[in-house]
């Protein structure tokens, strides 16, 4: 299994990298589209704000090779902001189309504070995650739905911590920043990654 | 809920921690990697590490540092000292931070937040204040603490919160250092006041300080000598917290 990390201009870069290499891979950094034929695991960080995100992707030409990957099996991370751009749009950039992955909206928090920002707890509602500690850094999150949330956090409000549809999973938390169970979510995409057959 | 965090400082001169007393009389603390490590393993929730001396030296933070520390905990990480420039940011958060703290640099000006904010979402852009008491409230001070700008530091973070700062470390330059507990005042005043969370730092004096801060209303609870000494555990102020009803992760 070859993993890439989405490198757009805006991430905690090293942080993820670090974080994936303790989990046991070797994450390649792809600055450009070409490079998705290069892995067979992708992960699209988080620490950014979702408009700038969005506009890297089509100022750079990825929006159809990575919808066309994903559609085709990729098994894809996406996380905190990396996660916001795989629905179809955000409060944070009402304007900006995301890549319309998850269904649905991703909303600004109405928390007393926000951002909403540490360790909070994460309830799983599925049995391929396991409820825990994770930290967090966010103004903007999924509500929760019927059909793709697995995991739920209260801010409060509650919102999605985790969903998973197919190939896809996306996390509002840092699992890079979040210890040991951090570190287990990681190995458990690798895992789950290894095994999946993808060829494009 | 969301827990309340006791965040460890590294603040960092030449590639080793070191700590003084109001910003001054810096002594040697150690190894950065090897401290960052040490409270990451004791159970820490967040690490600062601030580049004391690169505003004064004109450079940014030391990035080796950051991406040294960044290497060896699975905490998250906010960098600062020297911030001046979007691309100063970029280069910490490039070498493994994941927020950045922004402090003189803000108060020349204020767009930084802003345009940071821009890139990498409010949540990742944290305003150091150091401030001094005054007879009337707070006023900031910059450059490490070397320059009154005779600016209200309440003022300044609500302008800044509404620039794009998604956090505040408020640090109390007469508590720095001295052991005397958080400037409780403080914490109550800013805290009422923001609607972003808050670190309250300067002046951790044992396990029971960091809760009277976090009761006061801070969402943090920022401490460096009181560490570094090795006076007081990360362990011990979390039991001191949860028997005082507080919610922190264990």
């Amino acid at each position: 299994m070859r993993i890439g990390v989405l490198a757009l201009g805006a991430a905690n870069t090293r942080s993820i990298v670090a974080g994936l290499e303790r989990a046991g891979a070797e994450p390649l950094l792809l600055d450009r589209p070409a490079r998705l034929h290069d892995v067979t695991a992708l992960v699209i960080p988080g620490v950014a704000h979702a408009g700038f995100v969005i506009d890297a992707i089509d100022r750079g030409g990825w929006r159809s090779e990575l919808r066309s990957a994903i559609a085709s099996g990729l098994p894809t991370l996406g996380i905190c902001a990396g996660f916001h751009v795989l629905f179809a749009s955000s409060d944070e950039a009402p304007q900006a189309l995301g890549l319309e992955i998850f269904t649905g909206t991703v909303r600004r928090l109405t928390s007393a504070k926000v951002p909403h920002m540490g360790w909070n707890r994460v309830h799983a509602l599925a049995p391929t995650f396991e409820s825990g500690w994770a930290y967090f850094a966010h103004s903007f999150a999924p509500p929760p739905n019927l059909w793709d949330t697995a995991a739920v956090t209260e801010a409060p409000p509650p919102f999605t911590a985790v969903s998973a549809k197919r190939n896809v999973w996306g996390v509002q938390f840092h699992p890079e920043r979040s210890g040991c169970y951090g570190a287990r979510f990681l190995k458990r995409f690798l895992q789950t990654a290894r095994e999946t057959v993808y060829a494009r | 809920m969301l827990a309340k965090r006791i965040v460890a400082c590294l603040d960092v001169k030449d590639g080793r921690v070191v700590k003084g007393i109001r910003f001054g009389h810096l002594r040697d603390a150690g190894d950065p990697a090897e401290c960052a490590r040490r409270y990451c393993d004791a159970g820490i929730d967040e690490i600062v590490v601030l580049d004391v001396s690169a505003t004064l030296e004109g450079r940014a933070a030391s990035h080796e540092t950051v991406a040294t520390i960044a290497r060896e905990i699975d905490v998250p990480l906010t960098a600062g000292g020297g911030v001046r420039t979007e691309d100063d940011a970029i280069a910490l958060l490039e070498a493994g931070a994941d927020k950045v703290a922004v402090n003189s640099a803000a108060v020349h000006d204020p767009s930084i937040l802003s345009r940071l904010a821009a890139r990498y979402g409010a949540q990742c852009v944290v305003l150091s204040v150091d401030v001094r008491r005054t007879n009337a409230g707070y006023d900031v001070a910059t450059r490490s603490g070397t320059h009154a700008t005779g600016c209200d530091a309440l003022e300044w973070v609500r302008q800044a919160t509404d620039l794009g700062a998604g956090e505040i470390l408020l640090t109390s330059i007469d508590r720095d250092g001295t052991r005397a507990g958080y400037d409780l005042e403080a914490v109550k005043r800013f805290g009422r006041a923001l609607r972003v969370p808050l670190i309250a730092s300067g002046g951790a004096r044992d396990a029971a300080s960091f809760g009277d801060a976090l009761l006061a209303g801070a969402d943090a609870a920022l401490g460096a000598s009181v560490f570094h000494d090795g006076d007081v555990r990360v362990a011990e102020v979390k039991r001191d917290c949860i028997a005082r009803g507080l919610e922190v992760r264990l």
